[in-house]
């Protein structure tokens, strides 16, 4: 197996480092090697300074990426120490990241696309967003947080043109109350949608996709894993899939939703 | 870099143009490292240890970070040997390196059959025997805990090579160097060590083990003390040379090895961290010689004043 595409061990400076809502964060940094060949749902894997006897890199979407000016931006939520240490990182502070990682998402070959971002689960989601937007394609995006204050990404996703946006919060304190699933399912059942992608909890990963799949929807979900190499080397982040077990790091994070064994 | 210090040691046979090579499973055959440094500069790769038919391995999740290392319970996943040879021994037939195929089996014919397999394509420079694997002749027991159980696996493997036999240890045992002599006595031409330490993680708020399969291997430089003292008390029970590794990140350590008595050491969980470490261990190594004027890295072996 050839891959397409060649890794880098990249020096990232800390461009800015802001929180954006309740233990939610967005990190820019400047790293053009990685910037400019990103692929929707690729990831990266730092090695975050400061982490003390926590030796093992952290894996993160790419959120965001400004090819020109050589910056991605990684929207993290503070889950544990790394994260914790993530927060403390000052501009100008310098990290390493191996990237870009993975197989991201496929564009669909016709009709329209229904994304389904729960969480954090946004955040990989939005470059493929802004891909089938800027090719005109039909797109509608779930978003599901559990208060108003954490639907961080919604505003970047209402600037894309085309894109419809439904939010849904948990404490019902924005858009529909309750869990992103009803909207989605919603939407699946339009008929409107043939093509589905979702990232969030595993639970709602689960749930959308076998809703997509029961009405006939191609489904793509991006997986979790916990990583050590990241890059293929050392089958710590297998999936199982019907074709046997997968890397999530490098055969995914993004896998077709009828192939995984849940 | 300076090329007046002489970097190539021979371990047990195998020619090495320096004493760096990778440690088995962490390295998966170095097409993945490839993007990162050449290969080519290892003194061997070490590939993933493999089976007959190829195992499935363990259910998720397969690590837990721990401190200062990790856990990890892959359980040994891998293709079979034929998958090995069409792939990867095809992808390292192209560079320039040594390659040490590590090898596994559940029964001591399974052992034998790998290796005749892998003689038959006649790729491997050297095999390493991991007598780490939970096996049926061993009453379901690791092998490697078992002296009389090592030296019957070794001999029959001996048997069916020529090349460079490696014998690599558990450090699951009272008596490391009771181990070591019976893979000597098996026929063993070099034995490495340690190969990962058993442990467990817990997470308290769930009140679950971390991993899937409670128990994994402890690797990282959590274990290098006790990797270290298990490389000196070894090298010092046996004749043959030692490839000694566990939490090995810099030069520096590496020479901590050798001078522990490791003729060859390997990088492991540190790839994870870094993945030039290997080609920095190489540089670090060769940097300490420089500065400490040793024209040739075989002086180190053993060099600890105690
Ligand atoms: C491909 C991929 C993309 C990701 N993208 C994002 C993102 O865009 N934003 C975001 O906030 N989070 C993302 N995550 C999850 C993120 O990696 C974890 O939240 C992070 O590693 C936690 O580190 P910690 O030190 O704070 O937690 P700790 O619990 O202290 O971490 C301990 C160990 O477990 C691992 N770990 C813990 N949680 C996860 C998890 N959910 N997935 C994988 N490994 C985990 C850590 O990497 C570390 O090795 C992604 C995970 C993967 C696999
Ligand atoms: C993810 C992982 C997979 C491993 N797989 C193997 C294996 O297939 N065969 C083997 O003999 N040792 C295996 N090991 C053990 C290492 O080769 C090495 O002995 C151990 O990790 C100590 O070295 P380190 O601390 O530098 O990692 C594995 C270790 C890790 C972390
Ligand atoms: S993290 Fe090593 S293979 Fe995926």
């Amino acid at each position: 197996m050839s891959r397409a595409q060649s890794l880098i061990d990249e020096a990232c400076t800390v461009k800015g480092n802001v929180q954006v809502g309740p233990g939610l964060y967005i990190v820019t940094l400047c790293a053009p090697g990685i910037a400019r060949t990103v692929q929707p749902g690729q990831f990266v894997h730092m090695l975050v300074p400061g982490m003390e006897a926590h030796v093992l890199r952290r894996p993160f979407s790419v959120y965001q990426a400004d090819a020109a000016a050589g910056t991605f931006d990684v929207l993290y939520q503070v889950v544990g120490f790394g994260t914790d240490v993530m927060t403390r990182l000052e501009p100008g502070a310098v990290m390493q990241a191996i990237g870009p990682i993975g197989t991201g998402w496929q564009v669909p070959e016709e009709g329209g696309v229904l994304l389904v971002g729960g969480g954090v689960g946004a955040a990989p989601l939005f470059m493929f967003a802004q891909q089938l937007a800027a090719a005109g394609r039909d797109v509608k995006v779930v978003l599901g947080a559990q208060t108003k204050d954490a639907l961080v990404t919604y505003d970047d996703y209402c600037a894309l043109e085309g894109a419809s946006v439904v939010p849904a919060t948990d404490d019902g304190s924005f858009g529909h109350a309750g869990f992103c699933t009803a909207p989605a399912q919603e939407a699946i059942e339009s008929g409107s949608y043939p093509n589905v992608a979702v990232c969030g909890p595993e639970p709602l990963m689960k749930i959308v996709s076998r809703l997509a799949l029961d009405a006939q929807c191609s489904c793509q979900v991006s997986l979790e894993r916990r990583m050590a190499c990241g890059i293929g080397a050392c089958l710590s982040c297998v999936v199982d899939t019907v074709e046997g077990k997968k890397r999530a790091c490098v055969d995914g994070p993004v896998f077709d939703a009828s192939l995984v064994v849940w | 870099m300076d090329a007046s210090v002489n970097m190539a040691v021979n371990l047990g046979g195998l020619e090495m143009k320096n004493p760096v090579t990778t440690a088995s499973g962490t390295f998966a055959a170095g097409r993945e490292y490839d993007d990162f440094f050449d290969v080519s500069l290892l003194g061997a790769v070490t590939t993933k240890g493999v089976s007959l038919d190829g195992w499935q391995g363990n259910d998720s999740p397969r690590i837990a970070e721990t401190p200062a290392g990790m856990l990890n319970s892959i359980g040994l996943q891998n293709p079979g040997v034929k998958a090995l040879c069409e792939g990867d021994l095809t992808w390292l037939a192209t560079k320039d390196v040594p390659v040490i195929v590590n090898v596994s089996g559940h029964s001591f014919e399974e052992y034998a059959a790998v290796i005749e397999a892998l003689e038959a394509d006649g790729r491997a420079d050297a095999y390493e025997v991991n007598v780490s694997c939970p096996n049926v002749d061993a009453g379901g027991m690791t092998i490697g805990t078992d002296p009389a159980s090592v030296e019957s696996v070794v001999s029959l493997c001996r048997s069916k090579t020529r090349k460079p036999l490696i014998v690599k240890l558990s450090p699951n045992v009272t008596d490391v160097a009771e181990i070591a002599r019976a893979a000597v006595a098996g026929g063993a031409d070099a034995v490495s060590l340690i190969n990962t330490l058993l442990g467990m993680a817990i997470d308290a708020r769930t009140r679950t083990p971390k991993l899937a399969r409670v128990v994994g291997g402890l690797s990282g430089p959590a274990v290098k003390p006790v990797a270290l003292r298990m490389v000196w008390q070894v090298s010092q029970a046996v004749d043959v040379p030692v490839l000694g590794m566990g939490g090995i990140c810099t030069g520096e350590d590496a020479v901590e090895f050798m001078l522990a008595g490791a003729t060859a050491v390997a990088v492991g969980t540190a790839n994870f961290v870094n993945p030039c470490s290997c080609a920095q261990v190489i540089e670090g190594i060769r940097a300490y010689c420089v500065e400490q004027g040793v024209s040739d890295v075989n002086e180190l072996v053993g060099g600890l004043k105690c």
